[in-house]
This record gives C-alpha cells, structure tokens and sequence, in this order.
C-alpha cells in the first residue's frame, strides 16, 4: 500500500506529539512520578479490558435472552444507568470532602443518583410497556 | 496427561466469545464514534492548553482581558465535554473490543506499531478521563501531581489518536453520503439504535453536571461537584482561609512595591475611600464549575497609578497566604489595564467573607480562579 504524503506529515506530527509528552512526563519526573503514572496508564488498560468489558459483556449475553420488545429498551436503560452511575460515583463516595468548606461536593449525590436512575428505569420501563402493546396490536391485526 | 495450553487457540477463543455479541459491533459504528472522539479530543486538548498557557504565558504572548466569559467557556467545555466523553469512550472501545484477541498477535512490524501506539492511545485515553473525574471529585488516589501528569499525557494521547486517525482515515471517509466503503452495509435500525443510545449516555451526563458552570441550568446539576450559589455568600470556595492558614488582621495594609514611582502603603480605609467600582464577574475556575457575583473594590489600575508605573508593567500579585502553589500570580497590561479588574472588598453587597478573601482580593475578567489571588498582601510591579 502507498503511504500518501498526508499520512506521513500525520505520522510526524503524532510522532512528534508524543515525543513532547513523554519528554515532558520525565523532565517533570518529581511531580509526573513516571513509574506510578505508567502503572496507572497499564493498570487503566487492564481495568477495562479485563474487568469492565468482560462485565459489560456478561450482561449483554444475559440481556441477550431477553424477548427482542425488552430487550433494547433494557439495554438502553442500563447503558444510561451505568454511564451516569460511572461519572457520579466518586461524588456518590464523597471522598473528597474537607471539613470546613462545605461548597465543595455539597449536595446528597447518592439521592441524587438514586432519582436519576429511577427515571431512566421509569423510562425504560414506559418504552417497554408501549413496544409490548405495539407488538400486541400489530399480531392480533396479522391476517391468519 | 496435562496439555499445554495452546496460545493461538485460547486468545482465538476468547475472541470469538467477546464477539458474540452484535450489537454496536460493527466498523461504521466504530467509524462513527472514532470521529465523535476526534472531535472531542481536540476540543479536550485546545481547551486543556488555553487553560495550561493562560497560566503559564510563554514570554512572547499575553492574554486578552475580554471576552470576559472566555476562559469560563473554555474551561467548562474541557471538563463538561471531558465528562461526556467517559459514556462515548467506552462505547468506542466495546465496539473494537474483540481486536484486541488477535491471532497472530502481530502480522508484520507495520502491524506491531500499529498495534503497540494502541496501549498509549487506549490507556492514556483511560488515564485523562479518569485522572480528570478524580481531580473534579477532590479525590486524589494517585502518586502524581494531577495537573503535570494530565498535561504531559494530552500530548501522549493526542499523538497517538494523530497517527491512528491517519490510520483509519479512509474509513472515517467512507462515512461521508456517496463514499460507501465496501463494508457499507445499509444503517439498520440497530446501528442508528445503539448510536442513539451513546448519545444519548453522553446527552445525560452533560445535563446532570452542566449547570455547575452554566448557570441557568443550575436546577439540573444534580451530579456536578460544584453547585453555583452555594456557598459562603452564594459563591463556592476552593481555598478556606483556615486551609489557607490566614487570619484577619485588624493591622492590615496593602502595600505596593517595586518598579513604581512612589512606594504606597494602604489601609483598607484608604482603600474605601478611593473611588469604588462594581463589577459582575464570574469565578472560573480550572475544575471547571463557575459562578458569577458581583464584586465591588477599586480598580487595580487606579492603585497602579497612583503609585506610578509605566504602562507596559507587570504586576506579581502576592498573598498572605504563607505557601502554597498558587500563593502569588502575574498581571499582565491587558488585565490590569481593564476597568472590571478589582481589587476587590465587597462581594454580593456585604465586605469579603474570610473564605474569599477578606480584606482584599483579586477579581478580573477572562482568568482562571486560581489566579484571582485571594488575602492580597502586596503587589510588586516590575519590568515588562
Ligand atoms: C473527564 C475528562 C476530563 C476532565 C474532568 C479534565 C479535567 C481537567 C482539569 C480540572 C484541568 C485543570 C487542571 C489545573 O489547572 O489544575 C485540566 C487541564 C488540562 N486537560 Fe483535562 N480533563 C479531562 C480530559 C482531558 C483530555 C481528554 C485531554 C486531552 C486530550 C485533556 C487535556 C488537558 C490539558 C492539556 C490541560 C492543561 C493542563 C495544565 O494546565 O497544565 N483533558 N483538565
């Protein structure tokens, strides 16, 4: 395959990019830590592909038995469920939080992601009822 | 007898286990959410800098002083838009999922670099998005310094998606009405569905934490760590005076140094007795939430000159606060020149509350919080 002239200053320029982080990382060695930050870059990697994949896929393997009418609005609601979940659970543990500045993480997140979520299941759950009753109507009107 | 496991047999396994599942697998999917990650990886990265070089201004450029809401713009699209990424990044990497179980693990030694720029650009991808949530969460598990370790690893990151969007260009392309790639299959439902469904993730994310710098959908911000309005005096603090380890000082003077034609000390009777001005300017702040207040002191520029200074000086403005890495921060001519920049004693009607900065603090438009110095114990003015 050609390499095109494009790809190449592409190829330089990301080279580039990454020459000036990595440099960067290690001239900054006291603050950037680069064994502790390359442990957190692996271990990010391997969070994901080998614990939060693997769940998310044993879920869609579960959901997957579901009848097709549950079955997408399910999934649509867990995806929402989880991504909202994923973002406010730090705020939902409150590590954070310091005596003596109470603007700093200062509302109930766990009720708050509690309401969040009842909606999406209270959508998920008025998506479904409606497809079932579409579905209904639509076998009862198919000539025998 | 026990036989060996065979490698090529075990990662082809897991590999078609992992693509047993359809939906959302399919490469216009993967096209299609590479191209949202592009766009909002250059977004993450320009912001990101503008944020690092307003606080870090190379010798030959300084910043304008308007527009007022800039860097409160910038800023929360990093950390707003960096939040909605979290739900479009992993939609991404479910959708490629099963590449990574690929036998032969390497084909050729094009392949291995393609395939060895993957770890930088997936982990350290992985790395922002989480190192960043963390940060806006106060929650610091890690062994580095979060700004330098992030700011560094955008470059890393943003290299490596260069070179893989270089790689996958002509797919990206076939995206494009009239440029069906071979593998163009009809969009079906499922397709549409399960891109729907990513916006969808990222649509909610936005709006539960959006109204933490975007005040009118303040109501909404139910996950953001920041709430606009709450606070001492309806505004949030970052730094208490207790943390700051500063306490009011009934003998307090402001005093003003440097390259200046008479050297001044200021009480803050003297202060109020200058001409007092008000402004309504927001505190931005480089986690990304802000709200407005309204200030009310007297202008900087009015103190620089009636101490004397020429017009292209610059102004180190010094805290009581005894340490800390933002303990002092520089003015450049467009910020102090500015009539809304204050030295401010009033916020929303009543004298600073210790938390912001009592007796004195810095208030000026388009400037990260972090440089709004607050407890000013001296301006030092010197050479451009
Ligand atoms: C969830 C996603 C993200 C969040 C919450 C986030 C948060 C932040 C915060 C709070 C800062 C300010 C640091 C400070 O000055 O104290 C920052 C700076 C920055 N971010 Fe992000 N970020 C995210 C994603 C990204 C991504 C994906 C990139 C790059 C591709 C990026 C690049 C940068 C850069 C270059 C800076 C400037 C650092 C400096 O001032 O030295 N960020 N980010």
């Amino acid at each position: 395959m050609r390499v095109g002239r494009g790809r190449l200053i592409a190829y330089g320029l990301g080279a580039a990019l990454i020459g000036v982080g990595g440099a960067g990382l290690l001239r900054d060695a006291a603050e950037t830590d680069p064994v502790g930050w390359l442990v957190w870059v692996a271990g990010a990697a391997l969070v994901h592909d080998l614990l939060v994949v693997p769940a998310v896929l044993g879920v869609a393997l579960l959901t997957g038995r579901l009848p097709t009418s549950y079955r997408r609005p399910v999934r649509v609601s867990l995806v929402l469920a989880a991504s909202v979940s994923a973002v406010a659970l730090p705020m939902v543990l409150g590590l954070g939080r310091r005596a003596g500045d109470p603007s700093r993480l200062p509302q109930a997140y766990g009720v708050h992601l509690a309401v969040v979520l009842a909606l999406i299941g209270l959508a998920g759950a008025v998506a479904t009822a409606f497809r079932a009753i579409r579905a209904g109507r639509g076998r009862s009107r198919r000539p025998r | 007898m026990l036989r060996r496991p065979d490698p090529a047999r075990l990662i082809t396994a897991i590999g078609r286990f992992a693509s047993r599942e359809r939906d959302g697998r399919d490469e216009r999917t993967a096209a299609w959410l590479g191209a949202a990650l592009g766009v909002s990886f250059t977004v993450a990265f320009v912001t990101g800098l503008i944020s690092h070089f307003m606080q870090h201004p190379p010798g030959w450029a300084v910043w304008p002083s308007r527009p007022v809401g800039l860097y409160r713009l910038t800023q929360g699209a990093h950390v707003i838009g960096g939040l909605a990424t979290i739900p479009l990044l992993l939609a991404k990497l479910w959708t490629v999922y099963p590449r990574l179980w690929q036998w032969p693990p390497v084909r050729s030694a094009g392949h291995a670099l393609e395939r060895a720029l993957v770890f930088p650009l997936v982990g350290g991808a992985l790395f922002q998005l989480v190192t960043g949530l963390f940060n806006i969460a106060y929650f610091y598990p890690f062994p580095f310094f979060f700004t330098t370790a992030h700011y560094w690893t955008a470059y890393i990151v943003y290299g490596a998606l260069v070179v893989h969007v270089a790689n996958e260009w002509a797919k990206v392309r076939g995206l494009r009405p009239g440029h069906g790639s071979a593998d163009a299959r009809p969009t079906g439902p499922s397709r549409r569905g399960f891109l729907a469904t990513v916006a969808g993730a990222c649509g909610l994310v936005g709006l539960t934490t959006v109204g933490e710098t975007f005040t009118p959908l303040g109501g909404l911000a139910l996950l953001s760590p920041r709430r606009p309005g709450v606070g001492p005096q309806r505004l949030p603090v970052n730094k208490t005076a207790a943390a700051a380890g500063v306490r009011p000082d009934p003998a307090w003077r402001l005093a003003v140094t440097g390259d200046v034609a008479r050297e001044l000390s200021l009480s803050l009777a003297d202060l109020r007795a200058m001409p007092q001005h008000a402004a309504r300017l927001p505190i931005a702040c480089v986690e990304g939430w802000s709200a407005a207040g309204t200030w009310a002191g007297v202008r900087l520029r009015d103190v620089l000159h009636a101490a004397g200074v020429h017009a292209g000086a610059r102004v180190r403005v010094e805290s009581l606060e005894a340490g800390g890495r933002y303990r002092a921060s520089e003015v450049d001519p467009p910020h102090w020149r500015d009539e809304l920049t204050l030295l401010a004693l009033d916020l929303n009607g009543e004298p600073l509350s210790p938390d912001h900065g009592y007796p004195c603090r810095l208030i000026a438009p388009d400037r990260p919080g972090v440089l709004q110095t607050k407890w000013i114990a001296r301006l030092v003015v010197h050479g451009s």
